[in-house]
């Protein structure tokens, strides 16, 4: 709240410095943000918070600063010059909804010279940011301003019958606002309305029908309290925000009104004005004020302080508290009504901790008991995947979990994305579906930057529509396009490939102990035909991989090929369900045997795995292909394969003509079921001995 | 037989002096020829001569031409392995081009201030929870004491899904999952992505980074709150730093704080500082003791229970931590800012 330090002292002698009472304010949670020099006067900005509007006035806040400084209340003198009429005859008042507005006053303020208010007015109202407008409607602000109280001015020669209906509106009705619009009302808005028809958005804004203007001779003054969950539903249905809807959606002092409308009927008497006789309020059902039962014993539980009987009674006394002692340690409090916030015990010891001084309060470490922890597990298994990742090359990033629409189509996952009603643009108005979207905008962005490779991944959640529920999927992604690896005098770069991908892949999976994974050639609408695998995992498919389609690229664009993988991660970051052992290190050595075959270029390397494990070969400890080339002096179509076999028995020493018996049955099978052709004769290398 | 012994003296003196001379691998082999060598080599042409001699002398030179033997085989394989190891000496490297490199990829800055985050708490005994991104009203608002129609729900400017859903605006609704699922004692750290309505600036973005903390206990005081976070400024901060608790208002906490730490850009020296605005304090944290009213809407008895609970943007701290002018850099993703805590 932008707040004069002048008006404060029209309620509070201020004798320290500036930065004291900077100091002063923070203590006790009105944070001045920022201020600035205005002329003689000095302009804080304080932050205010949604619990406390009875701090959105100058007298509010002189009321904090003068309990925690010890110092006493300036009260103003209101002096009323009247007529000899009385307020009550003049108006009829009727309150047709009790619960929307417990309570409403007013005063009849007469022969008022409608103009510019005196300079000490027009000073005051501008100290705060405000443009003053006339005499009257300066005055309502002051008043506002002064007492956090808001209050509306009617002419009152435009109130229809000289009655005042606080009614619901009609639904065709509208209100005219000063600006000349018409602002449709509807069934549920609460209107201050004459005989005819609504004059003012109760507690929001008047209209012009009723405004004061320069042939205004007499003014009825609103001062009301209205319910702040109805202002707040009506001001955003009309979209209209006022200093007036501001306080009141927060909550109004139920005490105020007939004061407020007295200051107000003061201050215009003060301008040559006289007002009727006597507050004409209408309060059906008057509120009790609240009181709580506070134990000294709880502060010290709460707080882990012991504060003294004698503070706690003076900071609430100051405070405009009374207390009430029912026993040793234990009081009842009556709770003034203009500090709404304060319901419960608790909300009594933060004002009485305030006051003390949140400094003042030891610093301890809570003791630790034992009790279980949670296994970390997850955590555990991200940091596996990411250094894992890390060691690949890939550079870790975060993408926002937004999407805009237009790239989402262009994946065509088939999944139902999740649309935000009131996106920040409509750019950003899906959540992703797929984590490759945001990978790719980072493509296109270092590209420009001059990367030449670019290998990176990101772990996060995807949301789609599952019938009526709104599922949260964890994801890892990772794309790879451009040259691989450091530059560096004597390596040549390579460019990433298919392999580049899955060998994280499946490097991944076994470094999370989840060996019995498998791909399968599948077609999936971010990738091109024929270039993507699916990963399977306990009987479930959990991720693709692949080059990703040529018209998901262009609408970035990226013209490279990008090759990527998108995964499920719960199922990865579950807990092994084998605990970890160690496997004993065989002493015997290992025979290692390659093997090269002439092979057609159409037999899959999964074939043969699959082949050679059918043959349930004794002894064979490890398999695996170490060269593959085709071309000169290898026939068209035709490719040469080496595979190695490595066999160990955990008991003894293999001999050599029983390996050569093994492997013979290996090839005889394999040029049987492939037909391939043995090239060349085979090396038997004996590992420990490096003998031929 | 002297003869033949004195020859062999001879030849072991011409070896050695021979020997000396070796310098590379062509004259260690002619060596191994002219000594070791089946038909040519002198060792075997005395094995020859020994058929003249009878059986005892036989035994005793033959011995001597073994022992001979033996030496040169081993002076020859002792020059071999030297000289084949100066062999790869003998190309001049030059020793001032880089080594090799490794291209080792590097954490997201606000991951890896996070991990450094977790690390402070789960020393002292927290752990870790979560809960979804997409969060229910309830979850989001009521539970946390927020009455529909607040206006303490302006402050958090929300994203909406439906009527009910939403995108969590913090990592306070966690609190409210494991509470109804865990009783205390509770001691739990939340990080997580959290969501507002806000257009990127250099302060603002629609989607960021908090970690949120909850203890509860019977005994568990303000003071157990203020220990638990200076333990974790101080930490964090390595430098010492000065903190400042100041009342505040959140609906979920009573009493309520923030937390301000002396400012780490300017120190509170620079009146101009667009990071502390010339205050020397910066707001960093958000806490305070749990609502009786959120206990009761977990059915924890706030009698007999009590708690705290705090919470941070990470983005926001790591930038005053590694003083970074604008949080939209950290998803912008330029791998030239990512990479540079490869260092970190």
């Amino acid at each position: 709240m932008k707040t004069s330090l002048k008006w404060l002292r029209n309620y509070i002698e201020l004798n320290i410095s500036f930065q004291q009472l900077v100091d002063v304010l923070n203590n006790i949670g009105l944070v001045v943000e920022s201020w600035e020099k205005n002329h003689e006067d000095v302009i804080l900005d304080i932050e205010t918070y949604a619990n406390r509007p009875d701090t959105l006035g100058h007298l509010g806040i002189a009321r904090e600063l003068a309990a925690a400084l010890r110092l006493p209340l300036k009260e103003e003198n209101e002096v009323v010059t009247e007529t000899e009429e009385k307020t009550s005859d003049l108006i009829d008042i009727q309150i047709y909804e009790e619960n929307l507005c417990p309570r409403y006053s007013g005063i009849i303020v007469r022969d008022i010279p409608v103009g510019p208010s005196p300079q000490w007015l027009k000073t005051k109202i501008n100290a705060i940011g405000l443009k003053p407008i006339n005499n009257v409607v300066d005055v309502t602000n002051f008043v506002l301003f002064s007492t956090a109280h808001p209050l509306h001015a009617f002419d009152l020669s435009k109130i229809s019958g000289s009655r005042i209906i606080v009614r619901k509106a009609n639904r065709e009705e509208t209100l005219r606002s000063l600006e000349g619009e018409d602002i449709p009302l509807s069934s549920d808005m609460l209107v201050i309305a004459d005989k005819e028809k609504p004059i003012a958005l109760a507690g929001i804004i008047g209209g012009e029908k009723s405004a004061v203007s320069d042939s205004t001779r007499d003014v009825f003054i609103e001062s009301a309290c209205f319910n702040a969950v109805s202002i707040r539903k009506t001001r955003k249905k009309v979209g209209i925000e006022t200093d007036a809807s501001y306080r009141f959606e927060r909550g109004a002092d139920i005490s105020a009104p007939p004061r407020a409308a007295t200051m107000a009927a003061s201050l215009l008497t003060r301008l040559g004005a006289k007002a009727t006789q006597g507050i004409i309020d209408v309060y059906p059902n008057p509120i009790k004020a609240r009181t709580v039962v506070l134990r000294h014993h709880r502060i010290a539980e709460l707080l882990g302080l012991e504060i003294e009987e004698d503070f706690i009674k003076e900071v609430l006394i100051r405070l405009g508290f009374k207390l009430e002692r029912q026993q040793q340690g234990i009081w009842k409090i009556t709770i003034p009504y203009f500090r709404i916030d304060i319901e419960r015990e608790v909300d009594v010891i933060e004002e009485i901790a305030r006051f003390y001084g949140y400094d003042k309060i030891p610093v301890q470490i809570p003791p630790l008991k034992s009790f279980k922890q949670g296994s970390g597990q997850e955590r555990k298994n991200i940091n596996k995947v990411r250094q894992l990742l890390f060691h690949y090359g890939f550079d870790e990033v975060v993408n926002y979990d937004f999407i805009d629409p237009e790239k989402e189509k262009k994946f065509n996952s088939g999944l139902i994305p999740v649309e935000i009603r009131n996106p920040v643009s409509s750019k950003v108005s899906l959540m992703r579906t797929t984590l490759i979207a945001g990978l790719l905008e980072n493509i296109a962005y270092n590209k420009n930057r001059g990367a030449e490779g670019i290998h990176i991944f990101e772990q996060g959640n995807i949301y789609f529509w599952d019938e009526e529920e709104c599922v949260e999927q964890p994801m890892l992604a990772l794309v790879s396009t451009g040259l691989l690896g450091a530059e560096h005098w004597q390596m040549r770069r390579e460019n990433t490939d298919f392999f580049q991908i899955k060998g994280v892949l499946e490097e991944l999976m076994r470094y999370l102990g989840h060996e019995s994974f498998s791909f399968k050639e599948e077609s999936y609408p971010y990738f091109e035909l024929g270039y993507c695998f699916r990963l399977d995992y306990g009987g479930e498919s959990i991720g693709f991989l692949g080059l990703l389609r040529k018209e998901i690229l262009d609408s970035y664009p990226i013209k490279d090929p990008v090759w990527a993988a998108e995964m499920k991660m719960r199922r990865l970051l579950e807990r092994r369900s084998k605990s970890f052992q160690y496997s004993p290190i065989i002493k015997y050595p290992s025979v290692s045997r390659d093997v090269s075959f002439i092979a057609d270029n159409h037999v899959s390397y999964q074939d043969i795995m699959g082949a050679v494990g059918k043959l349930s070969i004794p002894y064979l400890e490890k398999f695996e292909i170490c060269d593959r080339f085709s071309g000169d002096p290898i026939p068209r179509n035709k490719v040469n394969l080496t595979l190695r076999f490595v066999f160990r028995n955990s008991k003894r020493t293999l001999l050599a003509e029983e390996v050569d018996s093994i492997q013979k049955k290996i090839i005889d099978a394999l040029k049987e079921k492939f037909n391939f052709q043995l090239r060349e004769k085979e090396e038997k290398i004996d590992k420990r001995t490096g003998k031929d | 037989m002297n003869d033949l012994k004195e020859k062999i003296e001879e030849c072991k003196k011409d070896f050695e002096r021979e020997f000396s001379h070796v310098e590379d691998e062509d004259s260690l082999g002619e060596m191994r020829n002219l000594y070791l060598g089946r038909k040519r080599g002198c060792l075997n042409r005395f094995i020859e001569d020994l058929r003249d001699l009878s059986p005892e002398e036989k035994a005793e030179v033959g011995q001597k031409i073994n022992k001979l033997k033996k030496y040169i085989q081993e002076k020859i394989l002792e020059c071999h392995e030297k000289l084949s190891f100066s062999e790869k000496r003998t190309e001049k490297i030059d020793m001032t081009l880089p080594g090799r490199k490794r291209y080792w990829g590097s954490p997201h800055p606000v991951i890896l201030f996070q991990q450094e985050i977790e690390e402070i708490f789960l020393k002292i005994g927290f752990s870790i929870e979560s809960g979804p991104n997409i969060e229910t009203d309830y979850y989001n608002f009521e539970a946390l004491n927020f009455p529909p129609y607040h206006p303490a729900r302006d402050d958090w400017d929300t994203l909406y899904i439906t009527d009910d859903l939403l995108l969590r605006t913090h990592t306070s609704p966690v609190q409210i999952r494991v509470m109804e699922k865990k009783k205390p004692p509770i001691r739990i750290i939340i990080p997580g992505k959290v969501f507002r309505k806000e257009k990127p600036d250099p302060t603002h973005l629609p989607m960021f980074y908090q970690l949120e903390g909850l203890v509860v206990d019977h005994g568990i005081t303000f003071a157990h709150l203020k220990g638990t976070l200076e333990y974790f400024l101080k930490t964090l901060f390595h430098e010492k730093i000065d903190i400042r608790f100041r009342p505040s208002f959140f609906p979920f906490t009573e009493p309520s704080a923030e937390v301000d730490i002396n400012c780490t850009v300017c120190g509170g020296k620079d009146k101009k500082c667009r990071v502390c605005k010339g205050s020397g304090w910066i707001e960093i944290l958000g806490a305070g003791m749990v609502d009786p009213q959120v206990f009761k809407n977990v059915d924890i008895d706030p009698e007999k229970y009590s708690g705290f609970a705090f919470g941070l943007g990470i983005d926001r701290t790591a930038m005053f931590a590694y003083h970074i002018p604008d949080m939209r850099y950290f998803y912008d993703n330029d791998l030239r800012f990512i990479r540079q805590f490869l260092r970190k």
